[in-house]
């Protein structure tokens, strides 16, 4: 279970400060919401161990994980945009979420080329990041977050900006990560993302 | 990665060849222009190692005033057992460290214009400071160091630092003994003429003087020798001064720590001997210490024969050199 | 789970912290030490002489007013230039241009000096030139000379230096403001300012500290000695005076004037943020494509080709005739032995030293990059320029004296050669790192923290891929900087053995002049090869980052 306990954090010019407390069980999803500026990525980066926190506490199967560093965390993010590495090639991308220096099997390999075919990018392995569309950009960044196989997923607006082919299957997709009894945290401005994959609702 | 930049490192330090170390080496530490390749050095080293069961090892040190230096830094600890290239004008301050043993050697085969009765310092070659000029683009220098001060300001020269070079303070000497406390003054007349003042003879030499910047140049009077010896021509010649010309002479000594005395005193006199001595004319392109007789070349016959040779005595130099200096800035900066 | 399943060789921050640390001590200590020593052996004379000297006074006011004029008038001449060349990407020659603005630091002051006077000389084609036609009066001899050698030598560098920083400006920048259609100025304002700010502050202090360091060409071409540094008087009182005391005092002087620059200049280096760098492919700007303004670039670019070209192609023409001799002495091709020693000498010093230094300023780089404490990231950025601070005289000398007992064998003696050329490399090498080295944006760094690309995978995934082109350019800067040094190891001492440069002055002092002036242009040659060669190698794979994900495959360039 992921519990944020009272968790306050105040950047240096903000005067009252952001204060966030909610408890999400293994396989389900939890969604906030809110307007801009009320500190739904704020809270996605302290999560992520990219901010620290001025209190409180995040606790993980019931143990803090409140001052490990960002590789220690149980968790990938994705981010609305600039989740690649512009300068490595897609299948590189997703190699550095299974192996860090990029040391990969070949059994990495085919598992690489079969999820990009299962996301309709087969073939596409070699290309940059540049020369995808921005959907195309999404679903690499997906695909690396679950073949990361971490149990927890935070999800920045991930479909935002996509077209409406792209979001159903990324919505599908995300369904079946559930189902495997990942927990995902998903910030999103969409009432449709919220109805179809969150249990819960925390709002700012 | 970083082993990898190691190994390299260490492949490039080996790959520089180590000397032998043979049962016994001679190190004289010496200036570029002995040890270069087509300097006298490699010649002397074969010349002297075939008279012994030894090995002639040069440490080449930037010039005369480094060498000095080194030797001061050393102190007591120094590897070297001669001294070779100092000159008239640094050799009072190297005595100073007291750091060098009296040579003992028969100075009879002598052959300098000057009287030489040094105890520590042997004399090795010699020649007089003179300005060398281009006949091309000047057909008729000034004939005397009065003349040039007085010349129009349109005649360029180009002279030496004498806080960093050794003709630099050549000239610096010559002009103190030509014009005793008027020197100052003097040098303010000269001064409209210095086109510049380089670091160094061979900053001048080569950058300005080769590249016609300007008809005259301060340098030695034998400079010419090798321009007519082997340049083959006869278009840099040296300019005669009715004054007389200052003299340099340059000495080697043996260094007190050494443990091989002997075998430095041994190559002290054999440094007046032909074999050494006939090295010095074209290889040095300075007068030999010692008569050579017939061996020396033609074109030494055609150089400039100063009748005057001045001279200061080293101790002078040594206790007045910062004074005059700071004379000469003052008169050059006013 | 835990997700750091494969953790990074060296991913522990104390692997970027340490190491860079101990090097920027270890420079601190060297200075301190080696000016210490220098006190040891005599007391400092009082500070009161340095103003009651008038030739003191004289020489220091001389000394920063030549160092402010050449790095105005260098910049004055850079910022264009790199405008025009990021305007310009694709012009025939392009590239061989480069190759010789990286020369012109490297090149050996006498042999560059050589070139300069044979253009702009009271002999030279320019001055002919500019007396003739344009009735002007050019005189080389004096502050003009100064500065225009000043200029000559640092307006390529810096020029290559603020190159690499704007065509490092974000592409999605560079398009927007293209599609607004913005004018020069405001191009200058919205893209490029923003890209060689960061760079600037260092830069000109760089720019600063050579000048105010310069002495041979100050003295040459200065005309007389009102044109002294305080190099010339710190020379003066070690070599001829032995006054130790004076030569320490008057370093201090030296280092308190430009330590002070460099500090402030590494507290602005800092405030100025850096712009996430995503797009690697580059999308060039339309700006300025009018034929008008083509041609205006060409005429400036012309210009400085010119500037740049003559003094080299004047050192070509004068170093022929001695070439011949060198390489066909009787009619058929032999090579000269000594020369082909000194070159494989200086090689063999030139080398390690560049790649000591390009190592040694990417450590220091990765310390400033781990800790948050701005003094560590000041104090790693001012102990890199240290070498270029401390006169090298007063160095040498107190190293000397602190290791006296131990250097004896000649191999020592070039090891320590070599390590004090990678020293006196490290300022440029850094310079040319810093920028690309800092260019991972927050976002890259955020996703590479939590995917656990640390260490080494980071350096070998995220940063080399950027910095090749920048590494092997300071690694090109690092060796040319060796090859062409004559000071360093004059100040050691050869076993007879020369290197290139000793081995020039060596003919020098034999009245060689064209083998001298042969040597000259080899080493020019050697040098131009050099940055060539490193240039190819800095030039990414063919298709770069398709092999990416096959390590075995993906050939892993080598620095050297």
């Amino acid at each position: 279970m992921l519990e944020v306990k009272n968790l306050v954090f105040a950047y240096p010019n903000q005067n009252t400060p952001w204060n966030f407390q909610f408890s999400v069980e293994p396989g389900k999803c939890i969604a906030i919401h809110g307007a801009s500026g009320s500190g739904k990525s704020t809270l996605m980066n302290l999560l992520a161990g990219f901010l620290q926190p001025q209190s409180g506490d995040i606790l993980w199967q019931g143990k803090s994980i409140r001052n490990h560093a960002p590789w220690h965390r149980p968790m990938t993010s994705v981010f609305q945009e600039h989740n690649l590495f512009e300068h490595l090639s897609v299948e590189a991308n997703i190699g550095l979420g299974i192996h860090p220096g990029l040391k990969l099997t070949e059994e990495n390999r085919q598992a690489i080329e079969r999820g990009l075919e299962k996301v309709g990018l087969g073939g596409f392995g070699k290309r940059l990041p540049g020369d995808l569309s921005g959907g195309q950009r999404q679903r690499v960044a997906l695909l690396r977050a679950i073949l990361r196989q971490q149990p927890l997923l935070l999800l920045d607006e991930p479909l935002t900006g996509l077209d409406s082919d792209a979001r159903d299957l990324l919505r599908q997709w995300l369904l079946e990560q559930k189902a495997h009894g990942t927990l995902i945290v998903l910030a999103s401005h969409d009432e449709e993302d919220r109805q179809i994959l969150a249990d819960s609702v925390c709002s700012l | 990665m970083l082993n990898r930049a190691f190994t390299l490192l260490l492949l490039a330090i080996t790959s520089v060849p180590a000397i032998a170390e043979k049962a016994t080496t001679l190190t004289i530490y010496t200036h570029p222009s002995f040890a270069a390749e087509w300097g006298p050095g490699p010649a002397v080293k074969k010349a002297f190692e075939q008279t012994c069961d030894c090995q002639i090892n040069y440490v080449v040190l930037n010039s005369g005033g480094d060498i000095l230096q080194r030797l001061r830094l050393e102190g007591e600890s120094t590897q070297a057992d001669l001294v070779l290239g100092l000159d008239t004008a640094t050799m009072e301050t190297t005595r100073q460290t007291g750091l060098l043993a009296n040579h003992e050697t028969d100075l009879a085969a002598l052959d300098l214009p000057i009287d030489w009765k040094d105890p520590v310092f042997v004399p090795y070659d010699w020649g007089y400071f003179a300005f060398v000029y281009d006949t091309e683009q000047l057909p008729n220098p000034p004939e005397s160091l009065e003349t040039l001060i007085a010349a129009p300001n349109d005649l360029k020269i180009i002279i030496q630092d004498p806080r960093t070079s050794t003709p630099g303070l050549g000239l610096l000497l010559w002009m103190r003994n030509v014009y005793g406390d008027q020197a100052p003054q003097k040098w303010q007349q000269l001064s409209g003429k210095i086109l510049t003042t380089t670091k160094s003879w061979s900053d001048g030499y080569f950058s300005l003087f080769m590249n016609g910047e300007a008809p005259m140049i301060l340098s030695y009077s034998t400079s010419p020798a090798y321009h007519m010896a082997v340049d083959k021509t006869d278009r840099y010649q040296a300019v005669e001064f009715k004054e007389g010309h200052y003299l340099q002479v340059e000495v080697a000594a043996l260094v007190k720590p050494s443990d091989k005395k002997q075998l430095g005193r041994a190559f002290l006199d054999f440094m007046l001997s032909a074999d050494f001595q006939r090295h010095i004319p074209l290889k040095n392109v300075m007068y030999p210490a010692a008569d050579l007789g017939d061996e020396l070349p033609a074109v030494f016959d055609q150089l400039i024969q100063p009748t005057e040779a001045l001279y200061f005595d080293p101790k002078a130099v040594n206790e007045n050199r910062r004074k005059w200096l700071n004379e000469w800035l003052d008169a050059m900066t006013r | 789970m835990l997700p750091n399943r494969h953790l990074a060789p060296f991913s522990r921050s104390g692997w970027r912290l340490w190491p860079g640390l101990a090097i920027a001590s270890a420079l601190i200590v060297l200075s301190v030490a080696g000016m210490g020593a220098l006190v040891w052996e005599t007391s400092l004379p009082s500070v009161n002489e340095l103003w009651q000297s008038r030739y003191l006074r004289t020489v220091i006011t001389f000394t920063v007013w030549q160092a402010f004029l050449s790095v105005v008038l260098s910049l004055l001449v850079a910022i264009p230039i790199a405008r025009i060349l990021a305007r310009q990407p694709s012009f025939p020659g392009r590239s061989v241009l480069l190759r010789l603005m990286e020369l012109s630091l490297v090149l050996p002051s006498i042999v560059a000096v050589s070139g300069l006077i044979s253009v702009y000389g009271r002999q030279g084609w320019f001055t002919g030139l500019a007396n003739d036609w344009l009735g002007a009066s050019w005189n080389v001899y004096g502050i003009n000379g100064i500065v225009l050698a000043h200029v000559f030598f640092n307006a390529p560098l810096a020029a290559r230096i603020l190159l690499q920083a704007i065509e490092s400006a974000p592409a999605s920048q560079r398009r927007v403001a293209a599609q607004l259609g913005l004018g020069r100025w405001w191009y200058w304002r919205a893209v490029e300012w923003p890209a060689v700010k960061p760079v600037m502050p260092g830069l000109a202090a760089l720019v600063f500290t050579l000048c105010f360091t310069s002495f041979a060409i100050v003295m040459t071409l200065g005309g007389g000695p009102a044109a002294t540094t305080i190099e010339v008087a710190i020379y003066q009182s070690l070599r001829f005076e032995f006054d130790a005391g004076r030569a320490a005092l008057l370093a201090m002087v030296q280092l308190a004037i430009c330590g002070s620059l460099w500090w402030m200049a590494a507290r602005h280096g800092l405030t100025a943020s850096l712009l996430p760098d995503r797009q690697v492919a580059s999308h060039r700007s339309r700006a300025g494509s009018s034929l008008k303004a083509r041609l205006a670039d060409s005429a400036i670019l012309g210009c400085f080709v010119l500037f740049l070209i003559m003094p080299l192609a004047a050192i070509l023409l004068r170093g022929l005739p001695g070439m011949g001799m060198a390489f066909f002495p009787e009619g058929s091709f032999v090579v000269n032995p000594a020369l082909l020693d000194a070159t494989l000498r200086s090689l063999a010093i030139a080398l390690p030293a560049g790649l000591m230094s390009v190592t040694a300023a990417l450590l220091m780089l990765a310390c400033g990059t781990a800790t948050s404490r701005p003094a560590f990231t000041r104090l790693t950025d001012v102990a890199a320029y240290l070498p270029l601070m401390v006169p090298p005289l007063v160095l040498g000398t107190g190293l000397f004296l602190l290791f006296r007992p131990s250097l004896g064998a000649s191999s020592q003696g070039l090891v320590l050669v070599t390590l004090i050329n990678a020293m006196m490399a490290l300022p440029f090498v850094l310079q040319m790192l810093k920028g690309p080295m800092g260019s991972l944006d927050s976002a890259s760094r955020q996703q590479a923290d939590q995917l656990g690309v640390l260490g080494w995978y980071r350096w070998r995934w995220l940063h080399w891929p950027r910095l090749r082109r920048p590494l092997a350019l300071a690694m090109a800067y690092g060796t040319g900087l060796s090859l062409g040094d004559f000071g360093v190891i004059a100040l050691f001492g050869t076993p007879g053995q020369p290197t290139l440069p000793v081995l020039l002055y060596q003919q020098l002092g034999s009245y060689r002049i064209d083998a001298a002036a042969a040597t000259g242009l080899w080493l020019v040659l050697l040098l131009l090869a050099l940055f060539s060669l490193f240039n190819r190698l800095g030039m990414p794979a063919r298709k770069p980052g398709l092999a990416a994900t096959s390590p075995s495959t993906a050939s892993e360039p080598e620095h050297a």
